[in-house]
């Protein structure tokens, strides 16, 4: 694999592809801002202002406050999936031929795709902080929280967009990258994107010190919530980073795999 | 980088000797094709579903390691040399995908891009390709709201974008209506006269067969069975049939008396006395004499070269199946099932 200023124009170009398509398919984009805004409607609407109450929870303003993070992170799972799906759609349909067999950057095929992800993710984000703002939540970290909870949301698009790709290559089929949505769900509601570890207890708590969404959440909520602790956003950051390098790594071997075929 | 490939001068644009695609398990979808396809050239690959086409097609387009044998396109080795190969060839495969949600300006633009064109070179490209393929009233409609014919055509602009020397196209015109077809046939073969543009393409038409391509190999089973241009072919196979339909019914059994001093007897259409015309088509005119001689009226008289099927059945004892491209006008082929 090679990088030049070529193959960053390519990746720029298939970026841009990549949010396009996207962005003109509203069955695309609709889920990821729908399902995390609907959510934290729903939690904020039942829980009002008395998070303060439930033991355990920590002194928020407003619940809002506390519950943009998970949306943001359920936003990026539901757009991994979404992405995963589409590279998928791009083997079976052909147009992953039609690059292999041109002079195309074999890396640019995956950093186009893997750039899309960031701002796609990062667009959401701004989104969903700017609703949230709208109903009187307000970042407590400042630009600099800020730049945090967008560094997490962009390294944790790349996590999760490269193992909707590593899935499409290994598997080459949307519906079986899609298939795995489920368990994505599955994850976010083990971990603390909804309800802070402290009032969790028994095997639920175990399954959320272990799930790494906590550990990224608690770093953006933090950030939100305001008194954020170095060493969580540290932690948060580290694992965001670890989950990306991991996720890229797979997916690129998985490329080399399917590229394999094609001297 | 501008990637355009400068034309290549060689004599031959695609070589293959002994390829062979082996499949896990043994089994060999391509089994020992040696070709080779001068510049300027339209080749074609003629042969049923499974007959190996594809994937002969995917190992000259760098898509698939042959296993065995070698190959040479635009006078680089498939295997060894595959990013020169890419830089030479356009690719237009069978039933690609083309996003639905981007218009045709935009797509051929991305292509440009792709290929290292400058911004200005890939709108100026887009624009001349449009023009090429007739879809500069389309060109910024949404893909998902063509047709079929107009698919293939961008199908094809996109795989010109970098001016290829040598152009693969798997299937063009499978699925589409007869006019769309001809449409297609018409840009490839400007293509091919104004350009000079090699073109190797694989079709399960006869008709396809015989209109568009240079020369022809009939490939079954993995191995071409049988080369040649589509007159030399259908000479292979032998003479011409000629159909007499006498005016009166009760002429036949005269009317068969006559041919039967020109050729043996073949099965005709209804109606008619049809024989093999073992002189050739300069035969006729003796046939029409001995028929005038004998006095029998003849309301049809009908010479019909043999039909690329006749050839495929003779190279391989099958009719061609899958051929659904509609009965030319004028004397039809014999029947393709």
């Amino acid at each position: 694999m090679s990088w030049d200023g070529s193959a960053a124009r390519q990746t720029g170009a298939l970026a841009w592809r990549s949010v396009v398509t996207t962005v003109r398919l509203p069955q695309a984009w609709v889920p990821a801002l729908f399902f995390p805004l609907v959510l934290m409607a729903i939690f904020t609407a039942s829980f009002g202002g008395a998070p303060g109450n439930i033991p355990g929870f920590p002194p928020v303003r407003s619940f809002l406050d506390f519950a943009v993070s998970g949306a943001i992170v359920q936003g990026v799972l539901i757009g991994g999936t979404t992405a995963g799906a589409a590279f998928a759609t791009d083997i079976e349909g052909g147009f992953f031929d039609r690059l292999v067999a041109s002079p195309v950057s074999r890396t640019a095929i995956l950093t186009g795709r893997l750039g899309a992800s960031v701002v796609l993710g990062i667009a959401q984000a701004l989104l969903f902080v700017g609703i949230a703002e709208l109903f009187g939540a307000d970042v407590a970290g400042g630009p600099g929280g800020f730049m945090v909870l967008l560094l997490i949301t962009a390294l944790f698009a790349v996590a999760v967009g490269g193992l909707g790709v590593f899935l499409a290559l290994r598997f080459g089929s949307a519906e079986a990258v899609q298939g795995m949505f489920p368990l994505f769900f599955a994850l976010l509601f083990f971990s603390s994107a909804f309800f802070p570890r402290e009032t969790m207890t028994g095997w639920f708590r175990t399954a959320a010190d272990w799930n790494p969404i906590s550990h990224l959440v608690e770093a953006m909520r933090d950030e939100v919530v305001g008194g954020a602790e170095p060493g969580t956003v540290i932690a948060g950051v580290a694992i965001a980073l670890t989950l990306a390098v991991l996720a890229v790594g797979a997916s690129a071997l998985a490329f080399r795999r399917r590229l394999r075929e094609a001297p | 980088m501008v990637a355009i490939p400068s034309r290549v001068v060689t004599a031959l644009a695609v070589e293959t000797r002994d390829l062979v695609r082996e499949y896990k398990g043994g089994v060999r979808a391509v089994n020992g094709v040696s070709l080779a396809v001068a510049s300027g050239e339209v080749y074609g690959f003629l042969g049923p579903n499974g007959a190996g086409k594809s994937t002969t097609v995917r190992m000259l387009c760098t898509l698939l390691r042959p296993t065995a044998g070698w190959a040479k396109v635009a006078g680089h080795d498939v295997a060894r040399d595959a990013a020169a190969v890419r830089r030479s060839i356009g690719v237009a495969l069978q039933d690609a995908a083309i996003d639905p949600y981007m218009t045709g300006r935009e797509l051929l633009r991305l292509q440009g891009v792709l290929h290292g064109l400058s911004r200005q070179g890939c709108r100026d490209r887009a624009d001349v390709l449009l023009d090429r393929v007739g879809l500069v009233d389309a060109a910024d409609r949404r893909v998902g709201t063509y047709s079929g014919g107009m698919r293939r055509r961008l199908d094809l602009a996109l795989a010109l974008v970098h001016e290829p020397v040598v152009l693969f196209l798997d299937e063009p015109t499978t699925g589409l209506d007869p006019l769309s077809r001809v449409t297609l046939w018409d840009e490839v073969r400007r293509l091919n006269t104004e350009l000079g543009t090699t073109v190797f393409l694989t079709t399960q038409y006869l008709e396809e067969a015989d209109q568009l391509v240079d020369r022809l190999g009939i490939i079954d089973d993995g191995r071409i069975v049988a080369e040649g241009t589509p007159r030399e072919l259908k000479a292979q196979v032998g003479d011409p049939t000629l159909a007499v339909t006498p005016v009166r019914a009760e002429d036949r059994a005269r009317a068969r008396e006559v041919l039967s001093g020109f050729g043996p007897e073949v099965l005709g259409a209804h109606g008619c006395v049809a024989v093999r015309l073992a002189a050739g088509a300069e035969g006729l005119a003796a046939v029409v004499r001995a028929m005038d001689d004998a006095g029998v009226a003849v309301r049809e008289i009908d010479l019909a070269e043999p039909s690329l099927d006749d050839v495929f059945l003779a190279a391989t004892g099958r009719h061609l199946e899958g051929d659904e491209a509609p009965a030319p006008a004028g004397p039809a082929p014999a029947a393709s099932r």
